[in-house]
């Protein structure tokens, strides 16, 4: 009898950890939401959901909604893509590999800020490293404006996001490559396979769990991500390059709406919170069958 | 026995927080903003020169970066954790007095404390007939120029007026050598207040008579049209939405720019980091009627209604506003003088920058004290660089126009 309650009563703590860490923020979050709120956080009366029907009603939050889509799904497309083969390279073994592998997890351990920060600078249109490295190589005649409009600012935004998410997507996929006994290679070369059938028949499948948390935790990690947008253009100009994370920080702490950004934060919550079950629920799936 | 132990433990414990709440009852916490690298050291003195002046009141200080100031004042407001004393945004002042969160000075101001201040300063900060704040840092604009940049192209005087400034710019792009004849800011705080300052020369105000937002008059659309020309004629800088007022004045610094609107801190900067540039101040370009405005800028120290120590609280401000202490932090930060025995000293009387500054005064608008102020600013940074991205300006105001109305409405 004892037995059957003992796993519940050994995981409430951590259930009590959880719920002060995660859902005691979740529900202020609900009560400021629902509320009519000062910009100091406190409440007064329930609102009848005025703050979401705000958020449906303004362009700025749709279009940033959109970019958000697209910030993500370009971001975490982008470095898998390119953390495969990287991973595939870092994995054999060759001289320097050491030295290589540093080299690609080095952007991991600069913070974020700091990178973001590093790239503004280089992107500046009048004394950046970018400009000045281009002329020098002739490829440009004359200065790029990168950061002065969203057609330029936000797909190198895009291009920085992806440059520091290779290093731990990177990282998972060299553990998943680990994993993989090099007796299967051994046998399939045996039997005649090219490295592009080894890939597509031994390689991928056997990678596959490893991109699956790959895309959950980066797609979780890039659509909250605030410091590459903030630092470089302040989700601007004119809105142009919010994602959903800046456009609630304006709301917040700009213009001191604490209801809305409340709202969005909900938003992005659920629109997560729906995605990791799905995505959870198909891949866990794929792998039963 | 285990539990007299613990027993003894948590009253061991419990006296030493008892301890520690007492320990609080002479501390005056004050979040002040990092106005450059001098305002830590600035305030670290104040604490030792305070506390050896006054035994039992211990100061802290909490040196916050400006761009998250109010961030940081909105989370700890909410958390009941806020400070004593606070440097605020003298702007964000009628909502920290419309929540009940600004204590009333007026029960410690006497007279002669009063009579310290220059009105211009103090005014911003009274509300409803109560002084809520006193002004720690004061600021106005005015307009830079180069002066070896415009001896090259032979121009004698800076600009009186709008049509002089962009002839003026025109000679100077002629220079070549990636020179750029004015340089306008269009990217992050203040973008609009650039707009402003040839919106006031149009005779327009940032809100009408009636309370509406000046945005859909035809003044602002003139100043709009003015910005945008010059840009189309590659009179100012490239890029202009790329740019926020640090890095036009780095451009400045460099002397790739002929002209620019900004505080008086630039010529402490200069000074450090150019000190070769050759340089004037002038007042901001008038309009075809004469008309000119310059921006106004207070920050006011505040205390809050929750605090537990007003009196040592008030005791730390009596001392910030002595003549020794204004001048000291005033001086190294680049700012204008607040107190009217400061503003003799030879410091001010004898510099010719500030003068400039202090000559446009007449002319200065502070930013109006209405609820959603913030929101209107956004509303008008964002139309500006939407106009100097291309867009047009007829609509964009008109656009702008509207939503600050609607927000000005509530």
């Amino acid at each position: 009898m004892q037995n059957r309650f003992l796993p519940y009563l050994l995981t409430l703590p951590s259930l009590f950890l959880a719920a002060v860490v995660i859902f005691w923020p979740v529900w202020d979050l609900i009560q400021i939401s629902t509320h009519d709120v000062n910009r100091f956080g406190q409440l007064r009366e329930l609102n009848d959901f005025a703050n979401f029907s705000a958020l449906a009603a303004d362009p700025d939050f749709i279009a940033a909604l959109w970019r958000t889509g697209q910030w993500t799904v370009l971001v975490v497309g982008g470095a898998l893509l390119l953390s495969i083969p990287v991973a595939m390279i870092l994995n054999t073994d060759f001289y320097g590999r050491g030295i290589a592998r540093v080299i690609i997890m080095l952007p991991w351990a600069v913070s974020l800020t700091m990178t973001a920060v590093v790239w503004r600078w280089a992107l500046s249109g009048e004394s950046g490293m970018l400009n000045s490295a281009l002329i020098g190589l002739g490829l440009i005649d004359h200065n790029i404006q990168w950061l002065a409009s969203a057609e330029t600012a936000f797909p190198m935004q895009v291009l920085i996001g992806i440059l520091v998410t290779v290093p731990f997507t990177t990282t998972i996929f060299l553990g998943g490559l680990s994993s993989i006994p090099d007796d299967l290679y051994e046998a399939a070369a045996l039997e005649g396979a090219t490295p592009l059938q080894q890939f597509r028949e031994i390689t991928f499948p056997l990678l596959k769990p490893f991109i699956n948390i790959a895309i959950v935790l980066n797609t979780i990690y890039v659509f909250n991500s605030f410091p590459i947008i903030w630092v470089m253009t302040q989700g601007g100009p004119a809105n142009s390059t919010d994602i959903l994370v800046t456009h609630l920080y304006k709301l917040a702490f700009r213009i001191g709406k604490l209801g809305e950004a409340s709202a969005v934060s909900l938003v992005m919550f659920a629109i997560l919170l729906v995605f990791t079950m799905i995505y959870v629920r198909l891949a866990m799936r794929e792998q039963r069958a | 026995m285990s539990l007299a132990k613990w027993t003894v433990g948590l009253m061991a414990g419990m006296s030493m927080l008892a301890f520690a709440a007492q320990a609080n009852a002479g501390e005056v916490r004050v979040t002040v903003a990092e106005y450059s690298a001098k305002t830590g050291p600035y305030f670290d003195s104040v604490k030792k020169e305070f506390e050896a002046a006054n035994p039992g009141i211990t100061v802290k200080f909490e040196v916050v970066p400006w761009d998250v100031l109010l961030q940081k004042l909105t989370t700890d407001i909410t958390a009941g954790t806020n400070a004593d004393l606070s440097i605020i945004g003298t702007r964000w002042l009628i909502d920290f007095v419309q929540q009940g969160v600004a204590e009333p000075l007026d029960s410690y101001i006497t007279p002669d404390f009063k009579g310290r201040f220059i009105d211009t300063f103090l005014s911003p900060s009274i509300m409803e007939g109560k002084t809520y704040g006193l002004p720690i840092a004061a600021s106005a604009r005015a307009m830079y120029y180069n002066k070896e940049l415009f001896e090259k192209a032979g121009i004698a005087n800076p600009p009186a007026n709008w049509t002089e400034l962009q002839e003026d710019a025109r000679k100077i792009k002629a220079l070549g050598s990636g020179t750029f004849g004015f340089g306008l800011q269009g990217k992050e705080i203040e973008t609009d207040v650039y707009y402003y300052y040839a919106m006031w020369s149009y005779g327009t105000e940032i809100l009408n008579k009636d309370g509406t937002s000046g945005l859909g008059t035809p003044g602002a659309l003139e100043a709009a049209k003015l910005y945008k020309s010059m840009i189309d004629e590659g009179l100012t800088e490239p890029g202009v939405t790329s740019n926020n007022r640090e890095d036009v004045q780095n451009l400045f610094k460099q002397g790739k720019v002929g002209m620019m609107i900004t505080a008086p801190f630039l010529s402490n900067q200069i000074k450090d980091e150019a000190p070769n540039l050759k340089y004037g101040v002038a007042a901001i370009p008038a309009g075809p009627t004469g008309a000119r405005g310059t921006y106004g800028v207070t920050d006011s120290i505040i205390m809050f209604k929750n605090s537990k120590n007003k009196d040592e609280a008030w005791k730390l401000l009596d001392f910030l506003f002595t003549k020794e202490q204004r001048a000291k932090f005033t001086q190294g930060e680049g700012f204008l003088p607040v107190n009217k025995e400061e503003a003799k000293m030879d410091y001010y009387v004898n510099n010719a920058d500030l003068a400039a500054f202090t000559a446009l005064l007449p002319d200065a608008r502070f930013a109006p004290i209405i609820p959603g102020w913030e929101e209107v600013a956004q509303i008008t940074s964002d139309a500006m660089q939407k106009i100097y991205l291309g867009g047009d300006p007829e609509a964009g105001l008109k656009d702008a126009a509207a939503k600050a109305n609607a927000v000005l409405k509530k």
